[in-house]
């Protein structure tokens, strides 16, 4: 069991330290964003660049976030049914539910896949006045999909070991309560 | 019974945009009245499927069986697609541009070209781009202290041409030209500006045309066109054929009765480029054409003969 | 399968589903796929990928990290909180007076933002603590971000009202126009029901006690805390009407704001930034899947013939004009509990707008009204959105339940608002007619 449990704390680690970096996206969209105001309102001179690539850094930075939140129980559900069961209810029924999780990630996976190696196939860029390469945006997809399918990969581990008394996880006391207060 | 056929089709234009009504659901009429209906479309508005990009590469996939794009939208499979969608300062009336398609065989050369990606390419008609701004051009000067809302190639010639053009968001175009963060901008010619609601806010109706181009096409999935039998193949080609020219005809008429209710309701005014500005424009201009030939064998092809093809016309 | 009984299925297994506890995001993009599957086949996941892709791509969406940054910094610098002392000690002695300043701060914010969910989470973020620290019913407290969150749709600038003129061919500065009245009047009703609400039960909003108002010179002193959020506000609002930004770069000027003023209160900390920055992702990401499925389910039911339906339910309507703008008022707003709003302006204003201008009625008018229920839709459940945001960032102790049963009054309320601008069409139309 020392595997599994390896396996999700690496899981969980990789999604904390790839998502507390991309995190820091959000200086580079105001500094590009505030960039082209200068540019355009103090020089008249707008630059071709800056709300494509503001725009481009989004897409990463919006699709590479579903593990890292996953892991830290930040995609809201409702918990009217949740609240009044125990824990091992709780963990049945989400093993249940995950269905509908792996058929949409999984879907989303491999098409998301297709469209990114297609992209990269073609080294496709935007055809913009700027024409900046987008496979590296289109390759988040997958990427982003890939972090969070994992991550659900150790959420229903959890479950599994909580609802049949498995030893090769312990839910750590924090965990129930659900994402941090801010 | 005979076998009937739901194609869905996913649009680029949104409803309001004229040409969902006049080019789309013309199709779809003309298709099922010749088809006896046998051959049904199922029309979907810009969005509801596919975002506008998305389209070829639905269509090329044979998710869907139809779709209407920009040529811009297949730049990365269509090395035509620069040329299709318009060079700057080519064409001077938009007799000329169709029959560069249809007379001279650029409609073909695309229509090869898709056809590599499982797609048939029928350009939907030929028509100007135009700009619309906030104080008339009447000197380089003027033009050169403009700052224009563009995309794609044309926001590459605006700047190379010394304006400051920069790329806005449709969604946002209003109000940046409401409140002055851009001067000017083009959306179509006067259809599109009226149909954004830009002559509220920008007076001046510039001409001649930034470019006259194909710029609106309309994509078969190879797969579902092979599905049908050889009668309603022939069918769909030749409404698509016939749709150039009855579409190319309807649009300039459209133009020009929008144009003047623009001018009569909104106070617009034509505001036609000095001859000196026309000039240096075209000439920053060529400079770029020869930028798009350089994608591939076949779009120096078609760049030399929209050349000889000029030069024919005594405009190089 | 006819597409009455794909809606109720679609519809049913979302709540099904939802109701089991499965994540919005999760529960919105699966369904899409499975119903995808049955009705077009496995080809037509694409969709899903290429909507995601669409959605990344929609620069206004640039918006919501840079508002939710800002707001994140000033709530962690202690600006807000000290924008919500002094609003204490000023109206300490009115029951229910932190709950109406809140209300006015989100009528600024829905001025420089054009798309909710931004100001539900910042407001959230900003003003909740601040009013359950004060002994604030959490309910109250909840109710009145719900609402005031999702003020930013009508209030210009706005993104719908520019689609729907998209759309339907209106003026989009008509539209602009005709928000202001309609979003001072939902204004006016809510602090009215908060007023009287609060004077009849005290419990839910305390009063400062007499000894703690504080003296002029202490209240005086506490107005300096305004000088920095209105700087901001300022610098926001500023650069949108002075045509220095468009609205999505007017939110880094918020963010340029914010930082001046953590230098300001010497809070200009790597920390700090860094913290604000990582909570910023976080409720951003969980915002944007949620939208990424959203897209996705709207196309999928779209591709089911969505629009059939609507054109059914129009044909079965009797009741002449006024019975048919009803039936119109209740489809959005029973759509706007499960559909993005892109989606549900593509799937009925094609069938709609005919209808509408053919009896004879303002199409700006209905623009407002339809504007207004899709903002009741979002604070509606089970689905609405900025429910599911707001739940992005309370603290565990609130429960979805609280959430869910603190929207009802709002909502009665912004009902009455949306029956007297039926009523008073001159509400809507007074402006545009006046500037246009
Ligand atoms: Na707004
Ligand atoms: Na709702």
């Amino acid at each position: 069991m020392g595997v599994l449990s390896a396996f999700m704390r690496g899981v969980t680690r990789l999604n904390d330290v790839i998502g507390r970096g991309i995190a820091l996206i959000v200086f580079a969209m105001f500094a590009f964003l505030i960039m082209e105001v200068a540019f355009r309102y103090l020089f008249n001179s707008p630059t071709v660049w800056t709300n494509e690539l503001t725009q481009m850094l989004f897409g990463i930075y919006a699709v590479m976030s579903g593990g890292y939140i996953m892991a830290h129980r930040g995609h809201v559900n409702v918990d009217l049914l949740h609240s009044h069961l125990p824990p091992r209810g709780r963990a049945v029924l989400d093993i249940l539910t995950s269905t509908i999780f792996f058929i949409f990630t999984l879907a989303l996976l491999y098409f998301g896949y297709d469209m990114a190696s297609e992209s990269i196939a073609s080294w496709e860029t935007s055809y913009s006045a700027w024409n900046p390469p987008i496979w590296p945006v289109k390759a988040a997809i997958p990427l982003g999909t890939g972090l969070l399918v994992l991550q659900g990969i150790v959420k229903l581990l959890e479950d599994i070991a909580v609802a049949f008394n498995l030893n090769y996880y312990t839910p750590e006391p924090q965990d129930d309560a659900k994402g941090e207060p801010l | 019974a005979e076998e009937s056929f739901t194609w869905k089709v996913q649009s680029h234009w949104p409803g309001s945009s004229s040409s969902y009504e006049d080019s789309l659901v013309r199709l779809k009429t003309i298709l099922e009245e010749r088809t006896d209906g046998r051959l049904e479309l199922e029309l979907y508005e810009a969005g509801s499927l596919f975002k506008a990009k998305e389209i070829f590469n639905a269509v090329s996939r044979g998710i869907l069986e139809m779709g209407t794009i920009s040529p811009a939208y297949a730049q990365d499979k269509i090395t035509l697609a620069g040329i299709a969608s318009g060079l700057p300062f080519a064409f001077r009336n938009v007799w000329e541009a169709a029959y560069f398609h249809q007379g001279l065989g650029f409609e073909q050369m695309l229509r090869d070209e898709a056809a590599k990606h499982n797609v048939y390419w029928a350009t939907d008609k030929v028509y100007p781009t135009e700009m619309v701004v906030k104080q008339p051009i009447d000197s380089w000067e003027d033009f050169t202290k403009l700052k224009i809302r563009s995309s794609g190639a044309l926001q590459s010639f605006l700047t190379d041409a010394g304006a400051a053009a920069s790329y806005i968001p449709g969604s946002e175009l209003y109000s940046a030209l409401d409140s002055g963060i851009v001067d000017g901008a083009h959306w179509g010619a006067s259809q599109g500006a009226f149909s954004m609601g830009l002559y509220e806010v920008a007076k001046y109706h510039v001409q001649p045309a930034l470019n006259i181009a194909g710029t609106d096409v309309i994509i078969v999935s190879q797969k579902a066109l092979n599905k049908l039998p050889e009668d309603m193949q022939n069918i769909v080609k030749q409404a698509l054929e016939e749709q150039f020219w009855f579409r190319t005809n309807e649009y300039q008429y459209k133009e020009r009765i929008t144009l003047a209710k623009a001018i009569s309701e909104h106070n617009v005014q034509v505001n036609t480029l000095p001859e000196d500005v026309q000039n240096r424009l075209t000439q920053t201009a060529q400079t770029l054409w020869d930028e798009e030939g350089k994608r591939s064998d076949n779009a120096q092809k078609a760049l030399d003969m929209l050349k000889d093809y000029l030069s024919e016309l005594g405009y190089l | 399968m006819s597409i009455e009984i794909l809606t109720l299925l679609f519809f049913g297994s979302l709540l099904f589903f939802l109701l089991l506890g499965l994540p919005l995001a999760f529960v919105l993009g699966g369904v899409s796929v499975v119903f995808l599957y049955f009705t077009w086949g496995f080809d037509s996941f694409y969709m899903v990928s290429s909507q995601i892709w669409g959605t990344m791509e929609s620069f206004t969406l640039v918006a919501i990290p840079l508002f939710v940054f800002m707001a994140m910094i000033l709530e962690r610098t202690g600006v807000a909180k000290d924008l919500y002392r002094m609003m204490h000690l000023w109206c300490g002695g009115l029951r229910g007076g932190l709950a109406i300043g809140t209300l006015g701060i989100c009528a600024v914010f829905a001025a420089m933002v054009g798309i909710s969910g931004a100001a539900v989470v910042a407001m959230g973020t900003i003003a909740l603590p601040s009013m359950l620290e004060r002994g604030y019913d959490k309910k109250m407290a909840l109710g009145v971000i719900n609402t005031g969150g999702g003020w930013g749709i009508l209030i210009p600038p706005s993104i719908l009202m520019i689609l729907y003129a998209l759309i339907t061919g209106v003026s989009v500065g008509k539209m602009f126009a005709a928000g202001i009245m309609p979003g001072i009047l939902l204004m006016v009703l809510t602090a009215i029901y908060i007023l009287v609400r609060c004077h009849l039960q005290p419990e839910l909003a305390p009063a400062l006690p007499k000894e703690e108002r504080g003296t002029w010179p202490e209240k005086l002193r506490a107005l300096r805390a305004v000088l920095l959020p209105i700087g901001v506000v300022i610098m926001v609002l500023g650069s949108i009407i002075g045509g220095i930004t468009t609205p999505t770069e007017a939110a880094a000027m918020g963010v340029l704001g914010a930082l001046i003023s953590a230098a300001v209160y010497r809070q200009f900390k790597w920390s700090i930034l860094q913290e604000a920055a990582i909570r910023t992702f976080k409720l951003t990401g969980m915002i944007m899947w949620i939208l990424f499925a959203a897209h996705a389910f709207s196309a999928a039911y779209q591709s089911m013939g969505a629009q059939d339906l609507i054109e059914g339910l129009m044909n079965m309507i009797p009741g002449g004009p006024w019975g048919i703008i009803v039936a119109m008022m209740v489809i959005v707003f029973l759509l706007a509990m499960v559909l993005d709003p892109v989606g549900i302006m593509l799937i009925t204003l094609p069938v709609f707008m005919p209808i509408v201008e053919s009896l004879g009625f303002d199409p700006i008018w209905f623009g407002i009204l339809f504007v207004i229920n899709m903002e009741i839709g979002y604070m509606t459940p089970p689905f609405g959105f900025n429910l599911f945001y707001l739940k992005g960032v309370v603290p565990p102790s609130i429960t979805m339940k609280d959430i869910y049963s603190s929207i009802i009054p709002f909502v009665i309320v912004e009902i009455v608002g949306l029956g007297l601008i039926m009523i008073f069409p001159q509400i809507a139309t007074y402006l545009p007619d006046l500037l246009f």
